[in-house]
Parts: structure tokens; C-alpha cells; sequence
């Protein structure tokens, strides 16, 4: 968990100033958008506790489109969604150049698989449900950019199957604006209950780690 | 007695008029007083030799009083606290003072004056809570009546009278008439398990008329308690109406007007001269570069000879090991920072929920509520502020801060609004209670705990139930209270029965003092 690239924030100082409206009173602290320790966990090693998923070792690009939906409201919009509403206002505030920062420091912290919390599912029954999730984010669940799938292995289990149920329940990728949600809708909506959904994430759990 | 009515029916029907509530009240932060503490503040022996260093995570009151106590007997202490600013919810807002939510950063724009703040969280001292009483002694933290009723303040409820807010008084005062009137008409000796002499049936009834201030025919006709209309001091008094119970008990609040002084505000409250926040600078003081700011806590390892921990300071990660570890970061956030604490620990820390509580003000541009006679105490509305705090210091000053709102368990719907609709929420809710509220107030803060950076969450609620723990839910809270191989300890209100006060989080700090202690005397 000792990460090496640290030293950035001096470099960066000059371009965060000029990244959040609200006006510095003289004396208080410097300021910055890097909250995403206290939800993600030290080195966004993911927390339970806030439901905040891992990000240490998420691809740079998906966490730029994430950001970005966040912050134009196309995630964390729909009520049922609670962590993401609860994200949705972190992100309002970014600039480009805070989103920049952020994915900077972000890429600071080392890929370090997400410990496995859910020990109850069959993965050799989601196996073969896996066989459509692996079309886009890869056998190994390591995801693919062209396709625009985020590495699936290493993330909070819990996280996978909450996901899993939001875009069930339409909770995700229902925004108009959601292309990529969009898609994982009707995938989502072929596993047949959280039985299902369990034992895939269980499947997902054995790989690439 | 004519018209008896049975003790159970007398009881149901005090159950129907005021909610079950009024009859068993369990659990709640204010309406359980639990016994005056004991002063706990143990008395450690000296640090055994090699085995004198401490690290305590977090500064909130909790971690500070272990501080303080182990740095007295003699330990090499250090605290590492995540935010610029210790105490945690133990906070005050003034001038220039940054609040911060994530999402949603405020500066404070109060004039810079010693009177104008306002205590985020933390805001009455019970003169029961002896142990931190005996903190503000010992450091030297000035205190002064906190006013927390006032009979003049009101009671507003859309559902009682057209919405028309009404004094505290006018309300305590027809509902006890009514229910004296009740009681004397109800009560016959017969009734009762025990059986009561003439004589003691006498004081009874004299009791009751006491109580309801009923006439000699023990009927309630109206009271001068709760004022005259007019005069009564160098010419006649006028006598207010009678207001109806039948209006009364519309609303739920009625029984804020009975209860306000009994429960953990029943006791002489106290605050800080100058603010809450006083304590925690007392400690502070005391404890000098002891105290580490912006240091967040990556990684905890509780090992057989000692615990390490590894923090950042500038971004850079520093290792620190200690032979003993007092933890009050909140529980909710350990999932996140490296850790070896057992498996159980980690089931009872994913049991607890994150508390909602809420609280707003604003700066009141001229002390609009003292022109209504109104010098502290709380107003109560059924909209959803709840409730708005008169400040009970700087009586007469030009200005003044005013609590806008409070709700302790259901600020879920505030937490998610944006910034100005938490501020029109708080003027829509004011403008209930004074319909020149709008005018009077500016420079808004809110204050949503469950979003605040370092602390995403008010106090941690452990029953789910909503009538306290249950056996489960009893034995997680010890799982989480044992320390782990005797030399880490969590700490703070998330570690008791009482959830929110500041005695709690001292008393759960001396529970771990006290059991390290033991356990160095023992191995001496």
C-alpha cells in the first residue's frame, strides 16, 4: 500500500486554485477536490462502510466517463440509487482540470484486488452466466476500453452486485444519455434474481487475481 | 366521582391523545437519563518499562481524553487526526471558519464577534455529566447556563389551530388543566391497586388541583400560568382563553411542552462561553504537538508487540508504532484503511449505521425574538426544521446566530438537497414561527453530519429495532469494546449505549484506559 508517485500535489497547485468557485478567506486552508480518500477507502482501496467501491487499479478512462457522468447527472440522479446520489455532489463541483488532478492522483495508488466479502454463492453456477459478461469485459474479466467495459476482477464484490441489481432495476443506465449503462441493462436483466447475480459475482470472484 | 374511568382506560386514553411514545419511551437520545456517571477518570500506574508509547487515532473527544490521561501518566503520545481541525463533532462554527462537506463547502460570513457562533454538533453539557464537567474544570473551559425552554417560545403545528404558533405556555398550561380535570374525575380510591386512606386521598386531589390549577370544584377554567392577557402587574390582569384540548391534541408536540425538563435535558444545562469548541482547545493546549493535523490514518496492524500504523503527512506515508492504540476513527470508515483487526470486529463495525442528523443557521441581522420576549429556549414546528435554538448568550447584542434546524434522527431529505433548497427549507420552516423570518435571517450554513468530510455520519446507531439494542446487536457493541490482543482499543460515543453526548465518548475512553491499566498492572 506504500504508493511511490505522491509528490504531485506541489506540481499541481497553480492549476487546482483556480478549480472550485467558493472564495478562499484569507488565512484558511488550500484547498482541492482529493476527498475521494474518505468514501474509497485509504489508496481507494474500496469501503464497505460507505459503500464507496475500489478505485486503486481502475483504468484512467473509465474513471474519467464516470466522473464526467456524475458531474452532468447521467449516474447518481435516480433516488434509488443512494451511493450514487450520495457521489453525484462530490462531482458537481470538478472542472476538467480537477477531473485531471484527480485521475492523476487516482493512478498514483497501486492495483491491489479488493478483498472478497461474499462467501455464500455458487461460482460454478455463474460460470456459465459469466459467458455474456465475458463478450465485452473479457474472459479474465480484464476488461476491454474499445468496448468501453471496465475491469470487472479486483473490484468490491458487494459493489459488482449492487451494480448488478441497479441496472436490473433500472436504477442504472436508464439515463438518456447513459451509452454505455445502456447496454448493460438488458445484460443485467438475463440473470434471473440475486441468486444469480450472486453467483456470477462469486464467478467473477475466482478470476484474475 | 361520577363518570369513573378505569386506571388501563385512563392509560389508553393517555396513549391515543399523546402517541405510545408518551407512555414508554426507550432508547431515545433525549428522553433516557441514565444514571449521573460515576467519575471514572482512572488513575494509571506508570507505563512499564519499553512499553510506554501510545497512538490514538482520531481527535475527537474520545481520543483526546485517552490522550490526555496516558500523556499525564507518563506515555509518549501521539494523536493523528485526518482533518486541519480537531474535535469532530465537537464543533463551533464562526466567522471565516470553513464547513466541510464534501460537495458542498461553506464559509462562514457571521460578523467576527466573540457571540456570533454556532455549535454544529455538540451543543448542551447535563450538569450530570460529571466526567466531562470535570475536563472543563481541569482545563480551564469557562461554561454558562444554556436556556433550553422557554415558556415563551412556541409551539407551531400546520395541524393545531390554523397553523398558528402559540406559546410554549399557552400549550403546558390547558393540557394540564385538561388532564387534572381528567385525573379528578377519574380517581377514586377503589380503582387504584393500592388502596389510599381519606386523608391521603385529600393530598391526591390536592396534587391534581395543583397540578392541572383547577378551581375548588376541581374544573379547569383557564390559568393565569401561562400569563394575563393584559395588566396584572399595577391594574388588573385579564385572563387568557381557554384553549381547547380538543385543539391541543392535534398535535404531537404538546407533549415537548411536559417533557423538555426531564430526560437528558432535565438536569441544569451548560455550554462554553464562546462556543463548544472551547473544550476541545482546552485539550488541545494541554496536549501541544502531541496533536498531528491532516494526518490521515492508510493501515492499522495490531501485533503481538505493538501496533503499527502508517499515516500521511504531505502526501508521504509515515510509520508509527506504538505499544497501545486508542481508535475513535468512526467505525464505518475502517472497512476502508488497511487493518488486521479480527473478523469479528469488522462484522460488528458493518453493523452500524451512519447517523443523519442535521442542523442550519443563520445570522440573525437584529434579535428579532427578543421583541417577542423570547431570550432562549427552543420553538417547536411540525414543519420538518423541528425545532429553533434562541441562543442563550449575547442577550441584547445587536445581532445574533439562531439554530434553524434540527432533526437528530431523520435528516436524510436535507442531506440530499442542494444548498439552496436546504436554505429555503430552513426560511419556509422559520416563516411558520415568525412570519418575519425571511427578513431577519441571512448568511445561511447547513449542516449535514452524514456528508461532513472525516466523518460521513452523525452519531452510529446500533439498534435497528427502535427500542434500544438487541441481545444481537448487544453482543457486536462488546465484540467492538474488547480490545484486540490487548493493546487496541475503539473508542468514542460510537462505543456506547448513548450515542451523541460527550460524556459517552469520555466514559467509553476511560472503559479502555481502565482495562489497559489493568492489564499493565497485571503483567508488573
Amino acid at each position: 500500500m506504500m504508493k511511490k508517485g505522491v509528490a504531485v500535489s506541489g506540481l499541481l497547485l497553480g492549476s487546482l486554485l483556480s478549480t472550485h468557485a467558493l472564495a478562499q478567506t484569507e488565512g484558511s486552508e488550500y484547498y482541492n477536490d482529493r476527498y475521494c480518500m474518505t468514501c474509497h477507502g485509504a489508496d481507494g482501496m474500496g469501503s464497505e462502510g460507505i459503500r464507496g467501491p475500489r478505485l486503486a487499479g481502475m483504468e484512467p478512462w473509465y474513471l474519467k466517463r464516470q466522473l464526467e457522468n456524475f458531474r452532468a447527472g447521467v449516474r447518481g440522479t435516480h433516488e434509488m440509487d443512494v451511493p450514487g446520489t450520495e457521489m453525484r455532489p462530490m462531482a458537481v463541483p470538478l472542472t476538467d482540470e480537477s477531473i485531471a488532478d484527480l485521475l492523476g492522483w487516482i493512478g498514483s495508488w497501486e492495483y491491489r484486488p479488493a478483498e472478497i466479502t461474499l462467501t455464500n454463492g455458487d461460482a460454478a453456477a455463474g460460470q456459465p452466466l459469466y459467458g455474456t459478461c465475458a463478450t465485452c469485459h473479457g474472459a479474465d474479466a480484464q476488461g476491454n476500453e474499445a468496448l468501453g467495459a471496465p475491469a470487472l476482477a479486483g473490484q468490491n464484490d458487494w459493489y459488482l452486485f449492487a451494480q448488478l441489481k441497479n441496472f436490473k432495476a433500472g436504477y442504472r443506465g436508464t439515463h438518456a444519455d447513459d451509452t454505455y449503462g445502456a447496454q448493460m441493462v438488458p445484460m443485467a436483466a438475463a440473470l434471473a434474481d440475486d441468486t444469480a447475480i450472486l453467483n456470477v459475482v462469486s464467478y467473477i470472484n475466482t478470476l484474475g487475481r | 366521582m361520577t363518570n369513573p374511568v378505569s386506571r388501563r382506560e385512563f392509560m389508553n386514553l393517555l396513549g391515543a391523545t399523546f402517541g405510545t411514545g408518551a407512555l414508554i419511551r426507550v432508547g431515545s437520545a433525549l428522553g433516557m437519563l441514565p444514571a449521573v456517571a460515576a467519575l471514572t477518570r482512572p488513575v494509571l500506574a506508570a507505563p512499564a518499562p519499553g512499553a510506554g508509547t501510545a497512538v490514538i487515532l482520531g481527535a475527537g473527544i474520545s481520543g483526546l481524553t485517552a490522550a490526555w490521561e496516558l500523556a499525564k501518566a507518563g506515555y509518549d503520545v501521539t494523536v493523528l487526526e485526518s482533518s486541519n481541525r480537531a474535535g469532530g463533532r465537537v464543533m463551533t462554527v464562526r466567522s471565516g471558519d470553513v464547513v466541510d462537506e464534501i460537495g458542498n463547502r461553506q464559509v462562514c460570513e457571521w460578523d467576527n464577534e466573540p457571540h456570533m457562533y454556532f455549535n454544529a454538533g455538540a451543543a448542551r453539557i447535563p450538569s450530570t455529566h460529571r466526567n466531562l464537567l470535570s475536563y472543563c474544570k481541569e482545563l480551564g473551559v469557562d461554561l454558562e447556563v444554556f436556556i433550553n425552554e422557554s415558556k415563551t417560545a412556541l409551539i407551531q403545528d400546520d395541524a393545531m389551530l390554523d397553523g398558528k404558533p402559540i406559546r410554549n405556555a399557552d400549550v403546558s398550561t390547558n393540557v394540564r388543566g385538561f388532564l387534572g380535570e381528567l385525573f379528578a374525575k377519574s380517581f377514586t380510591t377503589a380503582q387504584l391497586d393500592q388502596p389510599f386512606s381519606e386523608s391521603e386521598a385529600e393530598t391526591i386531589m390536592g396534587l391534581i388541583r395543583q397540578f392541572g390549577s383547577l378551581d375548588r370544584e376541581m374544573n379547569y377554567k383557564g390559568s393565569n400560568r401561562n400569563g394575563y392577557v393584559s395588566g396584572g402587574f399595577i391594574d388588573h390582569g385579564v385572563q387568557k382563553e381557554i384553549i381547547e384540548f380538543k385543539h391541543l391534541m392535534k398535535s404531537r408536540l404538546i407533549s415537548q411542552t411536559l417533557t423538555a425538563n426531564e430526560g437528558e435535558t432535565g438536569p441544569l444545562l451548560m455550554q462554553p462561553v464562546g462556543g463548544m469548541d472551547r473544550i476541545i482547545a482546552g485539550f488541545t493546549r494541554a496536549l501541544g504537538d502531541r496533536v498531528k493535523y491532516k494526518t490521515p490514518v492508510m493501515s492499522v496492524m495490531v501485533k503481538e508487540a505493538g501496533v503499527e500504523v502508517v499515516y500521511l503527512q504531505d502526501g508521504v506515508p509515515q510509520p508509527i508504532t506504538a505499544d497501545y492504540c486508542f481508535n475513535c476513527i468512526p467505525a464505518h470508515f475502517m472497512a476502508g484503511i488497511e487493518h488486521n483487526l479480527p473478523g469479528d470486529y469488522m462484522q460488528a463495525m458493518k453493523y452500524i449505521r451512519r447517523g443523519e442528523a442535521i442542523k442550519g443557521a443563520f445570522q440573525a441581522k437584529e434579535r428579532f425574538w427578543e421583541k417577542e420576549e423570547i431570550y432562549g429556549g427552543i420553538s417547536w414546528t411540525s414543519a420538518p426544521i423541528r425545532q429553533l435554538w434562541y441562543p442563550s448568550h449575547g442577550i441584547h447584542k445587536d445581532k445574533g446566530v439562531i439554530l434553524a434546524a434540527y432533526d437528530f434522527g431523520n435528516g436524510g431529505e436535507f442531506t440530499r438537497m442542494s444548498q439552496a433548497e436546504r436554505v429555503e427549507w430552513l426560511l419556509k420552516g422559520g416563516e411558520k414561527l415568525h412570519s418575519n423570518y425571511r427578513q431577519m435571517v441571512e448568511k445561511p450554513i447547513t449542516i449535514a453530519w452524514h456528508r461532513m468530510n472525516h466523518m460521513l455520519g452523525c452519531s452510529a446507531r446500533w439498534g435497528r429495532s427502535g427500542g434500544g439494542m438487541t441481545m444481537e446487536e448487544e453482543g457486536l457493541y462488546h465484540t467492538l469494546q474488547a480490545p484486540a490482543l490487548g493493546r487496541h482499543y475503539m473508542i468514542g460515543d460510537q462505543i456506547s449505549f448513548h450515542g451523541a453526548w460527550q460524556e459517552s465518548a469520555i466514559l467509553s475512553a476511560h472503559w479502555a484506559l481502565a482495562d489497559m491499566d489493568q492489564r499493565v498492572r497485571s503483567a508488573a
